[in-house]
């Protein structure tokens, strides 16, 4: 709590911005993400969007790992889930998007809350390697069943507006919208659950599991409802990019894509809402930036030209490795120290 | 604070990198004309991916010296995707997007399979590595043309050289197709199927997983189906492995092994070490260096102290699949047309007929009902570590549902 600044209300207590600042801050970010689609070409825009479904996507893991304390390995099945009933119900029933998505997100946290049921007994390693189980059986099953998934092969997204509509072609500047429309609601959400009851909740469990139960919560209940939640937000996350990509394959939703997400939740910071979203940020950009500095420098020095794949790969890694030692909670604690230091600077203690 | 210092000092050099590296912008009118490429440099189909790159790169880097299409440079924007959908959409968007590129070769089954929207959305002319009969479906890949006989074509001329074998040898065919676990693997399994089923004989598939180090429990399981024939749809190092784990449990005396075209190369011979002997390969693109068609290779090779040999016939055939669209793009600057619009290249590839590629593939032929530019294979084999041709060319067009 930074000092100097009094709650004299319960509601300014429960104020999600305090200070001045801190609303100027938030302004400036909607003013550049209204703006930001005007002046962006589309690969750009492509960029955006990958972030805002990574964005998505790691705030649902965030709410079972980072804040409930429930490790799990098993997103990228989840995604798949979300991703395979928005694309089939599109497919067979023509369902509009503004239905899909939502089932898909439904459906997910159905599915996400029977592979929860091992939490009750297991934890830490253990829990993980359920929920590893859970990856391969979903992804098991996508491949295998033929008859309703189509098996290996690609599903071709239709993106209907209404029931019997025209197939749908979104422009990545329509898309944007949709997207970050629906990022923004995740995020508040989010944050809102844990301004609750039931947020409380979840931190109770992941602090302390034993004492959460001694004061009166029902672990089966909120580690499911967890579960549920988190898996929902994934739903979504899977529904947009069968959407937006219009095209289905299980390969998009492999144990990687698991890894990858829980990377984007460790280095944004476990347990923060916006850390997600600086995840999603950093773990999209990286590669592309890689990629752009690999481009720039090829011709350089021709005999170096075959190095430059495996150099960016090994560079991935090592700015990983870098971020986690100087800073093992995360951008979102890395922002909050630099906020801080701005906030006394340049009279510092 | 000094750590700060220190991060935000990296952050800027890194941002202040990528900004110089954005600069670039378009190509004008008179500027190289640029093709976008997707490289497998290192991902699970490296093996392979990097000659085909190789053959791309050089032959580009060949027709430049030569002063490139009608006075203009060529400039290949390509970079390595790992085999990942998610980042060849990616480097797809930039080139299309900031670096205009005019025409496309990619690489995998996957990727070009869920690029193919937007490469028709986009009307820029796009030739895969991949031969999947997915990607000749013209209302769903108007803009794609394939180079190399489709992989459900070459399953079909694989059956039917099963076929005429078994009948000599007086025994029923029992077929077991050995594919790597992805959507390049399947591409011709329900193909393959419906010509075993539609000529009565026992058919059926089994997956390589991916990274496996061991297939013997596979192998037992085609035992157990009493398999006599093996069709591999897989690049060269899974395919060498299956043949090393097939000796050592004696299965390479009595089962025919055959692949497909990712793993009928001289990779698959040196890897197998000696297992790969007497194992046939269904190949529309040459191993024999001494056709006209790798007489430009060979010697472009030579000059920069490399050699064919070394390179092998992936080379090849990435540097004539190069040459097929970089011929689609220089009839069309000759017909007076803008390279700009996707639509007048494609038209172009669709009147090509009979583009010979110096023997290294029967000719090439579009046309606007068919992007099937080769349906042709022939059978070789195995004979003292080298690829020996043991049939003429071998033809299959089935039809695209």
């Amino acid at each position: 709590m930074e000092c100097g600044i009094f709650h004299s209300t319960y509601e300014k207590d429960m104020a999600l911005r305090h200070t001045p600042i801190e609303k100027a801050r938030l302004a400036l970010v909607i003013l550049f993400l209204l703006i930001f689609p005007f002046v962006a070409d589309n690969y750009w825009l492509n960029l955006a969007n990958t972030i805002g479904v990574v964005a998505i996507g790691a705030i649902g893991l965030n709410i079972l790992t980072g804040f409930t304390g429930q490790i799990s390995l098993g997103q990228g099945a989840f995604l798949a889930v979300g991703a395979y009933v928005a694309a089939l119900m599109s497919i067979h029933w023509g369902a509009p998007m503004w239905l899909t998505i939502p089932s898909g997100a439904i459906a997910t946290a159905l599915i996400g809350a029977i592979f929860g049921i091992p939490s009750l007994r297991l934890k830490g390693l253990y829990l993980a390697i359920a929920t590893l189980a859970a990856q391969e059986i979903i992804i098991w099953v996508i491949t295998h069943w033929d008859a309703v998934t189509g098996g290996v092969d690609a599903l071709n997204t239709k993106n209907y507006l209404w029931f019997g509509g025209e197939n749908h072609y979104f422009s990545e500047f329509q898309f944007y919208w949709i997207i970050m429309g629906l990022a923004v609601v995740v995020t508040l959400l989010t944050v809102n659950i844990f301004r609750t009851r039931i947020g409380r909740a979840f931190i109770a469990i992941r602090d302390q599991d034993i004492a959460a139960e001694v004061m009166g919560i029902d672990l089966f209940r909120y580690k499911m409802l967890a579960f549920a939640t988190s898996s929902f937000f994934v739903g979504i996350a899977g529904a947009l990019i069968a959407h937006w990509r219009q095209i289905v394959t299980w390969e998009r939703f492999t144990i990687e894509v698991s890894i990858f997400y829980l990377a984007v939740i460790i280095i944004g910071g476990l347990g923060s809402v916006s850390g997600s979203i600086y995840g999603a940020i950093f773990m999209v950009m990286l590669p592309a930036i890689l990629n752009n500095i690999g481009k720039a420098l090829s011709g350089v020095i021709p005999t170096m030209d075959i190095l430059i794949p495996f150099v960016q790969q090994a560079v991935f890694g090592l700015v990983i490795i870098l971020f986690l030692v100087f800073e093992p909670e995360g951008i979102a604690k890395m922002w909050k120290n630099i906020r801080d230091y701005f906030r006394l600077w340049p009279f510092s203690y | 604070m000094k750590k700060f210092y220190l991060f935000a000092a990296v952050l800027l050099v890194v941002f202040a990198m990528v900004l110089a590296a954005c600069g670039g912008g378009g190509g004008g009118e008179e500027g190289p004309i640029k093709i976008g490429a997707l490289f497998d440099l290192t991902g699970p189909t490296a093996d392979v991916g990097t000659p085909y790159a190789n053959g791309e790169k050089g032959f580009v880097e060949w027709l430049n010296a030569k002063g490139g299409i009608n006075g203009r440079q060529v400039e290949l924007v390509g970079q390595d995707y790992a085999y990942k959908v998610d980042q060849a959409e990616q480097l797809y968007s930039q080139y299309v997007n900031q670096d205009k590129v005019v025409a496309f070769l990619g690489w995998g089954t996957g990727d070009t399979e869920a690029l193919r929207g937007k490469i028709a959305k986009d009307k820029i002319p796009f030739m895969s590595a991949s031969y999947s009969i997915n990607l000749a479906k013209l209302d769903e890949a108007p803009y794609n043309f394939l180079v190399g006989t489709t992989y459900s074509d070459q399953m079909i001329i694989a059956l039917k050289w099963v076929m005429d074998d078994a009948a000599k040898k007086g025994v029923d065919p029992k077929v077991v197709v050995f594919h790597h676990d992805s959507p390049f693997g399947e591409s011709p399994v329900p193909d393959g199927k419906k010509f075993a089923d539609d000529n009565g004989f026992a058919y059926t598939n089994i997956a390589m997983p991916k990274g496996a180090t061991d297939l013997t429990p596979q192998l037992t399981q085609a035992q157990d189906f009493g398999v006599n024939y093996v069709v591999i749809q897989n690049v060269s190092s899974g395919a060498a492995l299956l043949l090393k784990n097939a000796k050592s449990l004696g299965l390479t005396d009595n089962v025919q092994f055959i692949c497909l075209n990712w793993c009928a190369d001289e990779l698959f011979i040196k890897l197998s070490e000696g297992a790969g002997e007497g194992v046939l390969g269904v190949m529309p693109f040459t191993s024999d260096f001494t056709v006209p068609g790798a007489k430009d290779p060979a010697e472009f090779l030579k000059s920069k102290g490399d050699s064919l040999e070394n390179q092998g016939l992936h080379y090849v055939q990435g540097w004539w699949t190069a040459a097929t669209m970089v011929e689609g793009i220089k009839r069309t600057l000759d017909a007076g047309k803008d390279i700009n619009d996707g639509a007048n290249i494609r038209a172009s590839l669709e009147a090509m007929k009979n583009f010979s590629t110096g023997d290294v593939t029967k000719p090439i032929t579009f046309s606007p009902t068919d992007h099937r530019g080769n349906d042709s294979a022939k059978i070789h084999q195995v004979q003292n570590g080298q690829w020996v041709p043991i049939t003429d060319y071998l033809q299959s067009r089935i039809p695209v549902e």
